[in-house]
């Protein structure tokens, strides 16, 4: 009875907190993805990343940046609709280690007639760790603001008129 | 429970400026202390000295019986309200007000229950989820008393509250200061230059000037009995009328007219017959009659009542100023005399300026 009353309470002080868990683990994705595009961007191996999918990266990471924190301040007041953009923000971050780190530490690219790896196992495991984080974050974030905005959007249910407009 | 004694205390700053002087003090638990008089008399310094805002030069200060002279401001259990709020302007109401709670670790849950059963007291249940910047300032007044009764603190410091404040909402906002000090029954000190405040709210007033202490009563007690010049003018309004009379066995004899005396002024002034003494007549105690005369500059009607400004006469000539709060609906105009007895005096020492009271000469 009385675990009853407390999950009651905790719902109730909801109503007037905001949630910084999921806020905080999308800024923490923010950040993260900062440490991938800033690691993958100093490489320097000749004219290999200039393509349409490194411009493609970097139009992304603009996006990304913008609409996590979107997500960010949204999720802070427990909209439901923004997790489930952070939650497929996460999804993406993942799908993005296949995209250019895998193939870059798979590619080689002659320089100065020498065969060279572009991105050695250092930079691809520093790479892969950022946008895993990243995309954890995005996911976990997302998953508890669903779960905290569905219980509110009950417990809001369940009062009153009068109290619902608080 | 909470008993405060303030023991002889002192504040003097550099240069050997005494702010208070002898302060002496002993608040009951529950008792509503209201600390009154103009501005740089003291009585903030005071509350500050209190709170453990400004050091206290001389003097103890003790709490249930312990002394907290040099116990930091923050280990006082004290909670003070401030005239500019003092909210955070990023935080919303509710996190205004669980602020004090959160800094201390308490379970969220315990200051989640706190913070709704103080915004209930206060009637903010629906303003939870603003800014202070979105409510009005008896509003903002409220949170900060909610920022202060969430802290449970054993005394509540109020440092004019009220003084930002528009005179409708000072009015209703001071009886919800009264209301939630008789729902809480905390024991409270309030700062005011508002004599109005000091009446309505206090259980005692302390009265002050140049930093002592002129008085200390209930609210009728001061206004009935001022114990010198200084109270008498300051407690009332319009202020007590002051004349310079001379005491005859029969009559007062003041410039411009005599006012007979009753059985019971005449005991008290038994001793000062044929010395000069000073007159004090609340303008509520003059009623229209036939002992003075009064030449009329100027008459607001004020529904009940009316005010009389105007001068005292004898014949062609005109003396001090007098303001008479008459009966009813008057119509005088500016030239008119009125005729007025007095129903009440008061009587001070010209030199010391001290009430007398009959009782000195016993």
């Amino acid at each position: 009875m009385k675990k009853e009353v407390d999950a009651n309470l905790v719902v109730d002080r909801m109503r007037y907190t905001k949630n910084k868990t999921s806020a905080n683990m999308a800024i923490l994705a923010i950040l993260f993805d900062v440490f991938y595009f800033v690691n993958i961007y100093k490489s320097d191996v000749s004219n290999y990343y200039y393509n349409i999918l490194i411009g493609g990266s970097i139009v992304f990471n603009l996006l990304f940046l913008l609409a996590a924190f979107l997500c960010s301040e949204e999720i802070k007041q427990y909209n439901e609709n923004y997790c489930y953009l952070l939650l497929a923000m996460g999804i993406i971050q993942f799908i993005r280690i296949f995209i250019i780190p895998m193939r870059a530490h798979n590619a080689t690219v002659v320089i100065a007639n020498v065969e060279r790896q572009v991105m050695l196992n250092s930079q691809f495991i520093r790479c892969v760790i950022y946008l895993v984080v990243s995309g954890v974050c995005c996911v976990y974030g997302a998953l508890v603001g669903i779960v905290k905005s569905r219980k509110l959007k009950a417990y809001i249910a369940t009062l009153g008129e009068e109290k619902r407009r608080d | 429970m909470a008993n405060l004694k303030l023991q002889h205390i002192d504040k003097i700053y550099d240069g050997g400026v005494k702010a208070v002087e002898d302060f002496n003090l002993d608040v009951k638990d529950g008792e509503l202390i209201v600390l009154v008089g103009p501005s740089g008399c003291g009585k903030s310094t005071t509350l500050r000295m209190v709170a453990g805002l400004e050091d206290i030069s001389n003097g103890h200060l003790l709490l249930d019986g312990k002394d907290i002279t040099r116990v930091p401001a923050k280990d006082r259990d004290m909670a003070m309200v401030f005239q500019n709020y003092a909210l955070y302007g990023h935080m919303t109401i509710y996190e205004n007000m669980a602020f004090s709670l959160t800094l201390r670790k308490e379970d969220p849950n315990v200051i989640h229950k706190k913070v709704l059963a103080a915004a209930e007291i206060l009637n903010l249940t629906t303003q939870l989820n603003k800014k202070p910047g979105q409510l009005s300032g008896g509003q903002r007044q409220r949170v900060a008393m909610g920022r202060a009764i969430v802290r449970t603190p054993k005394v509540f410091l109020f440092d004019e509250p009220l003084s930002n404040l528009d005179a409708k909402l000072r009015g209703s906002t001071r009886r919800e200061i009264l209301l939630l000090h008789k729902r809480l029954q905390a024991t409270m000190m309030y700062v005011t230059h508002d004599q109005t405040e000091a009446l309505t709210l206090a259980d005692r007033i302390v009265c002050m000037s140049m930093g002592k202490v002129q008085q200390i009563g209930t609210p009728l007690e001061l206004y009935d009995n001022p114990a010198n010049i200084f109270v008498a003018t300051f407690i009332g309004l319009p202020p007590m009328n002051m004349f310079d009379v001379t005491v005859h066995e029969e009559y007062l004899e003041g410039k411009g007219f005599k006012a007979p005396l009753d059985a019971e002024s005449k005991k008290i002034l038994k001793s000062y017959v044929g010395k000069e003494i000073v007159l004090g007549v609340r303008p509520e105690n003059l009623v229209e009659g036939k002992d003075i005369a009064v030449k009329v500059t100027d008459n607001e009607n004020l529904g009940m009542n009316t005010l009389v400004h105007g001068h005292i006469q004898d014949g062609d000539r005109t003396f001090d100023r007098i303001v008479c709060k008459l009966r009813g609906w008057c119509n005088y105009k500016s030239g008119d005399t009125a005729m007025i007895s007095i129903n009440r005096m008061h009587f001070f020492d010209k030199e010391t300026t001290v009430a007398i009271t009959g009782k000195e000469s016993k």
